[in-house]
């Protein structure tokens, strides 16, 4: 699937996305940079905290998002699932943790296509992974479509006229 | 009014190269058809049941004279010569062709206009008082509030994707004809005890299949802190309003489930962290909006006038018109002219492109080149000089735009139906005729007095048939139209929903059940007492039993 990150293709994602049963039958935990569900890390917190290798939270808009935000301090990302298209949920989480003084990375998973991508990255997205039917290289133009924006960014919160 | 800037005119012009793209994209097959469905809706594109209705953006129902040459000028080159006002107080044109709305969409950017977030689950059209500006009682010209709010809500990019629709209405005076307590968010320009003007703010009102009066979430709020209260809401909104069922997904419906107080809490907790931040308005803001709508440069000598006296007098017709469709002015020689859209026989609301052209022109000539469209489907010349009266009314009556009709039994809202609709149930245009027919006399109209009839071809309520003083639904009943009637609603300051009659009545029988429910309050009304007055007064009871005592 391809990872964009700074309007960037990125060839390399160094992070591992890994399900509940995945975690759940395994010996050990896996090594390296990993993502986990939002569930799994709270049962497992410790063992995951003294691990080597960074540590991402995966989260949609039916989770605790209290619980992750008082882990934010812990973790190097967080993945936010847009479970269907019609979803915007994660829109107003990644607004969370930018307000919230979270400067990791804030990935959108799932249902995330060229359509949405401006919208996600004015909310505080920093990093897209599309689906690889629904990519192509022309979605790099989605960020600069509408240039205007009247509410502000989390790049720069300021609304319009304040500007 | 609001002119666009630079900026403004920027996110117009790209969004229509945005839309132009996602349509190719589509008719390519690059686009899947439910991701473009939701695309198509936030730019006001449906699918009907003969073609696709596109939905006109018109900012709190003011419009200037050239925007709507070019709304006719769409009507006649792109659709079959007539569009719909809506009790949003959009237009909506009824066939025009999916790959040449890109090009309609061009078109209305060149005069400053959009379709953005006219349908789709986002923040709609803000809407307000008609008679914004121009009316004596008011506190403030709520426009600027209304232009604050379109500019934070257009392509917002935390909010374009909410559980459903969102609606905002602001009224400036202690009167509303802005329905606004059957809106999402009603704002109600208020004083407190300290004499400064800030907003009552209510949330959770709506129409639908679960209708509901809204409910004050805050009795005072500064009016520097607009914005950020209304992103409190609409957060607390997005995140914990319902998804998983569609008819549960208004705001209405978190509210009842968590309770005011609940919601109210969660609202002020998340406004604590964006309360006195970058979103408060400042006052240099609020002033340029404001500047936008300053009282227009009125002729000092309009009330010296003592041709208009002398027209009156000549003339009865005129004079009929006049006491039926124009309303006072803040302003003394000016007056509030309403255009009436429900011609006899004709369905409600709807306009052809020579009448919007003629209304264009009038407003040029005689009322400051501006028009507004009202939440019962009307438009309005808001500021006509008295002496001038006569010619606007000569114009609008050869145009058929001057039924003197407002206000009563003849001046309803009404959707437009299973006709056009692909959601709708029952006709209504037919059963319009029918009660235009049975109550054909003017007259008659007048003895009945002011009364508010709606009628919705489903339960979506898009006709608000749930707060008028006569509410008429049209229901399926295996493959027939039948019509539920209800009575006793209002959407004004008084706000509250009708009740049910009794059992639905046949379509044929509608105008009939309408003569023996206005027998009633005939025989029992006291003096001038309007329709509503007697209802309070004598319950549903007595119209029950002459409705339904025949059919025993």
């Amino acid at each position: 699937m391809p990872l964009l990150i700074n309007k960037k293709i990125v060839a390399n994602d160094n992070w591992q996305s890994i399900d509940v049963e995945s975690l759940e039958q395994a010996q050990a935990l896996p090594s390296g940079d990993i993502i986990v569900p939002l569930s799994f890390y709270l049962e497992n917190r410790d063992d995951l905290l003294g691990r080597d290798g960074q540590l991402g939270i995966q989260v949609n808009g039916d989770d605790d998002l209290q619980a992750l935000y008082a882990e934010q301090d812990n973790i190097a990302l967080v993945a936010v699932e847009f479970p269907i298209f019609r979803d915007g949920r994660g829109f107003s989480i990644a607004k969370h943790l930018v307000r919230t003084g979270f400067n990791g990375e804030i990935r959108a998973i799932g249902d995330v296509a060229r359509d949405r991508l401006a919208l996600m990255q004015s909310s505080g997205f920093n990093a897209f992974l599309i689906p690889e039917d629904r990519f192509s290289e022309e979605d790099l133009n989605a960020f600069t479509e509408v240039s205007v924006n009247y509410q502000g960014t989390a790049a720069d919160p300021r609304p319009i006229f304040r500007r | 009014m609001y002119q666009y800037n630079e900026v403004d005119q920027t996110l117009v012009d790209e969004r229509v190269e945005q839309y132009r793209d996602q349509t190719r994209r589509y008719l390519a097959g690059d686009l899947p058809e439910d991701e473009f469905l939701v695309l198509r809706l936030m730019n006001g594109l449906y699918i009907q049941r003969f073609a696709p209705m596109l939905r006109v953006a018109i900012p709190y129902g003011l419009m200037s004279s050239e925007q709507l040459r070019k709304l006719a000028h769409i009507a006649r080159t792109y659709d079959k010569g007539y569009g719909h006002f809506t009790t949003r107080t959009n237009l909506q044109f009824n066939w025009p062709k999916l790959e040449e709305v890109p090009d309609i969409l061009a078109e209305l950017a060149q005069v400053q206009m959009h379709a953005i977030q006219t349908s789709g689950n986002c923040i709609r059209n803000t809407t307000t008082d008609p008679y914004s500006g121009v009316y004596a009682n008011e506190l403030e010209d709520p426009r600027a509030y209304c232009e604050i709010i379109r500019q934070w809500s257009t392509l917002h990019p935390e909010f374009a994707y909410l559980p459903r629709k969102f609606k905002i209405a602001v009224t400036g005076s202690t009167e509303d004809r802005a329905a606004s307590q059957v809106h999402d968010i009603g704002l109600h320009l208020v004083k407190n005890d300290a004499g400064e003007i800030g907003f009552e703010v209510l949330v959770g009102g709506g129409l639908g299949r679960t209708p509901v009066i809204g409910k004050v979430v805050r009795d005072f709020l500064p009016k520097e802190h607009l914005l950020s209260y209304l992103d409190a809401i609409l957060r607390v909104y997005n995140l914990n309003g319902r998804r998983d069922n569609k008819y549960k997904a208004r705001i209405k419906i978190l509210v009842n489930a968590l309770g005011v107080e609940e919601f109210s809490r969660l609202v002020e907790e998340e406004w604590e962290y964006s309360r006195d931040g970058e979103l408060t308005l400042t006052s240099a803001e609020i002033e340029r909006a404001k500047g936008f709508f300053t009282p227009f440069d009125y002729d000092v000598n309009a009330a010296a006038d003592t041709s208009f006296d002398q027209k009156i007098a000549e003339d009865r017709a005129f004079k009929t018109w006049y006491e039926r469709n124009t309303v006072d002015h803040r302003v003394e020689g000016y007056r509030i002219a309403i255009v009436s859209l429900k011609p006899h026989l004709k369905p409600a609301g709807d306009i052809t492109d020579a009448q919007m052209d003629l209304v264009a022109d009038l407003a040029e000539k005689y009322s400051f080149g501006e028009i507004r469209s009202t939440h019962d489907q009307n438009l309005v010349l808001a500021d006509v000089k008295k002496a001038d009266l006569y010619s606007v009314w000569q114009g609008l009556e050869a145009s058929n735009l001057a039924r003197p009709n407002i206000g009563t039994l003849a001046d309803m809202i009404v959707c437009p139906g299973f006709d056009f609709c692909a959601l709708a149930n029952a006709k209504t245009l037919n059963i319009a005729d029918q009660i235009n027919e049975r109550f054909d006399d003017l007259d008659h109209l007048y003895d009945l007095g002011d009364i508010q009839l709606n009628m919705s071809g489903c339960i979506n309520a898009c006709g608000h048939h749930h707060v008028a003083d006569i509410g008429i639904l049209g229901v399926d009943k295996k493959g027939e139209d039948w019509y539920q009637i209800t009575l006793g609603g209002s959407s004004r300051e008084d706000a509250v929903l009708g009740k049910v009659l009794g059992k639905s009545v046949a379509a044929d029988d509608v105008a009939n059940t309408l003569e023996k429910i206005l027998d009633v309050f005939v025989e029992h009304r006291q003096e001038e007492e309007l329709f509503r007055d007697t209802y309070k007064r004598i319950g549903m009871d007595p119209f029950k039993e002459n409705v339904y005592a025949l059919a025993h």
